[in-house]
């Protein structure tokens, strides 16, 4: 049987069809201030964790992350710092660092978090480490935490 | 002690009782809707309203007009009378025609307070409002469209009979005027707006983090209006003031219920019916009516976050650390009274604005009415988490 007709995409003859973007509030940054940004807080990230900051640190990167579509190099920038911050910090410090968050910064971190573990190639070498932060960070913030991350449509 | 019956083996999609709850109408996730009457602590099925060709998904029952409306998948809507059969004389319920004219299911029905009109929500994108037509002995729907981008889940009735709050799977909870001139005085003004012709919008909430709104609820004086979302929260609204939103631990709630003007029961994938008080100044989760020593269950549960460390997951992590499979000792049951996720909660006993008891069903086929004032508070809920 022919089954391409299935993967016609019949939401484009429609004229009410309902947008992504009306799901959520756009991210009222343009691309290259998001992406600037972005470098800036790399910047400070390492001179944070140069001073053993790792709360400071992921503070910084979790507040007013870049989201939604067209930042997707300042998002690139963000994980990989975020990495950073999630790979040099030892695993016995981890609570109290989670414990120093917001619950906005929580859900943010577990977001990326679950972006970590999808980019291909990325989570090979920071899978344990993805891991281990996402157990210890549904500990603390429960399984509501990962019901956001997979609600929100403001991903990171 | 909270009462305890087990309907059915299978879900309870919907249940409403009469006014004196001698009676009661659910829907086993069927194309029928079954009347029980209860005798000492068992429900007895007397009746079935068999008109649906499609689930039933909601059901009402208005308290002084004694009539019951069903809304289904099959897009249509029924109100049922109790009317003398014309052969044996006996008193039946008869169904009554609702002509809706939507192209997808109903979702979610509710009465209007004075029981003259009720509200149908469905995958539409659109609310049916609903009044009786004497001439052709039917009931007629004027459609609140705009801007519902997407099924409408919940509906609830403002107490002067003319405002909606609905809440849809755009992300969004709106409060809407289904005001009929045909039916309706003209209103009072509100907090939420003094000219209400049909589909003004008088009021637009999302959460921040989004999710489908499962459940909408006016407070008793319809000052307030206060929403559950996907995102495993809790929404309350003041209009042209603050919103408050709580972020919970655990999984999703789905019903919710005014029980005064400053206290809400919320239930959902949790099993169990969660107690939020507050004021304008600002809301707090203050307790669950599920202590945890009803249930039969020893494991985790109230107190846990979310279903996290129950009978199931213990044995992957068993299987996983130990390399064994535990044979029969993992205790899969729940600590809750609720084995499954309550899909619904209502008012039971007592005056809108001081209800003593709510009723829940569930997944799991079980009704339980709670009181109220019997609050434990959520403790337990970190020291349960230690692996």
């Amino acid at each position: 049987m022919d089954v391409a007709f299935r993967k016609i995409d019949i939401d484009v003859y429609d004229e009410d069809a309902l947008q992504e973007s009306e799901l959520y509030d756009a991210d009222n940054r343009d691309p290259a201030q998001a992406l600037e940004e972005a470098r800036a807080r790399q910047v400070s990230v390492r001179s944070l964790l140069a001073k053993n900051d790792t709360a400071g640190a992921l503070t910084t990167m979790l507040d007013n992350s870049p989201y939604g579509p067209n930042v997707e190099d300042a998002k690139t920038i963000s994980l990989q710092t975020l990495l950073t911050i999630l790979n040099s910090t030892k695993s016995t410090e981890i609570p109290t660092a989670i414990n120093s968050l917001s619950i906005d910064s929580q859900d943010t971190l577990m977001k990326y978090l679950y972006k970590g573990m999808a980019m291909s190639g990325w989570a090979d070498s920071n899978a344990s480490v993805l891991l281990s932060w996402h157990e210890k960070l549904t500990e603390i913030a429960g399984t509501g935490c990962i019901v956001r991350t997979m609600t929100d449509r403001r991903t990171v | 002690m909270p009462e305890i019956f087990n309907i059915s083996q299978t879900p309870i999609t919907a249940h409403a009782f009469n006014a004196d709850r001698s009676q009661l109408a659910v829907s086993l996730n069927s194309n029928d809707a079954q009347i029980l009457t209860r005798s000492g602590s068992e429900w007895a099925p007397t009746e079935m309203l068999t008109e649906h060709d499609k689930v039933i998904t909601s059901i009402d029952w208005a308290p002084n007009s004694n009539q019951i409306v069903t809304a289904s998948q099959d897009r249509n809507a029924y109100v049922w009378q109790q009317t003398p059969d014309p052969d044996t004389g006996k008193i039946v319920w008869k169904p009554t025609l609702v002509l809706l004219r939507i192209n997808r299911a109903a979702t979610h029905v509710r009465w209007s307070p004075k029981e003259d009109k009720f509200a149908v929500a469905s995958g539409a994108r659109a609310i049916a409002i609903c009044s009786f037509d004497p001439e052709n002995n039917w009931w007629v729907s004027k459609h609140l469209k705009k801007p519902i981008r997407s099924t409408v889940l919940a509906v609830d009735w403002h107490p002067n009979n003319v405002l909606l709050a609905a809440g849809s799977a755009d992300m969004k909870a709106r409060v809407f005027s289904a005001y009929v001139k045909e039916i309706d005085e003209r209103p009072a003004a509100t907090v939420w707006g003094s000219k209400l012709p049909f589909n003004t919008i008088c009021g637009e909430f999302a959460s921040a983090a989004g999710g489908w709104v499962h459940s909408v609820g006016f407070s008793p004086s319809g000052d307030v209006l206060a929403f559950a979302s996907h995102d495993s929260s809790i929404s309350i609204a003041y209009p042209g003031g603050a919103i408050h939103n709580i972020r919970m631990p655990t999984l999703p709630l789905v019903t919710l219920t005014w029980t005064s003007e400053d206290t809400i029961i919320a239930a959902g994938h949790d099993c169990q019916p969660i107690v939020f008080s507050g004021s304008d100044a600002g809301w707090q989760e203050v307790g669950t009516l599920d202590n945890g020593s009803y249930g039969t269950g020893s494991k985790a549960g109230p107190g846990s976050v979310g279903r996290l460390k129950t009978g199931a997951f213990a044995t992957f992590r068993d299987a996983d650390s130990r390399g064994q499979t535990s044979s029969g000792t993992t205790d899969s049951k729940l600590s809750t009274i609720h084995q499954n996720t309550i899909t619904s909660v209502r008012p039971y006993a007592g005056v809108p604005g001081q209800i003593t008891q709510v009723s829940t069903t569930g997944v799991d086929g079980t009704l339980v009415i709670w009181d109220t004032a019997s609050v434990s508070a959520l403790t337990g809920r970190m020291a349960a988490l230690s692996v």
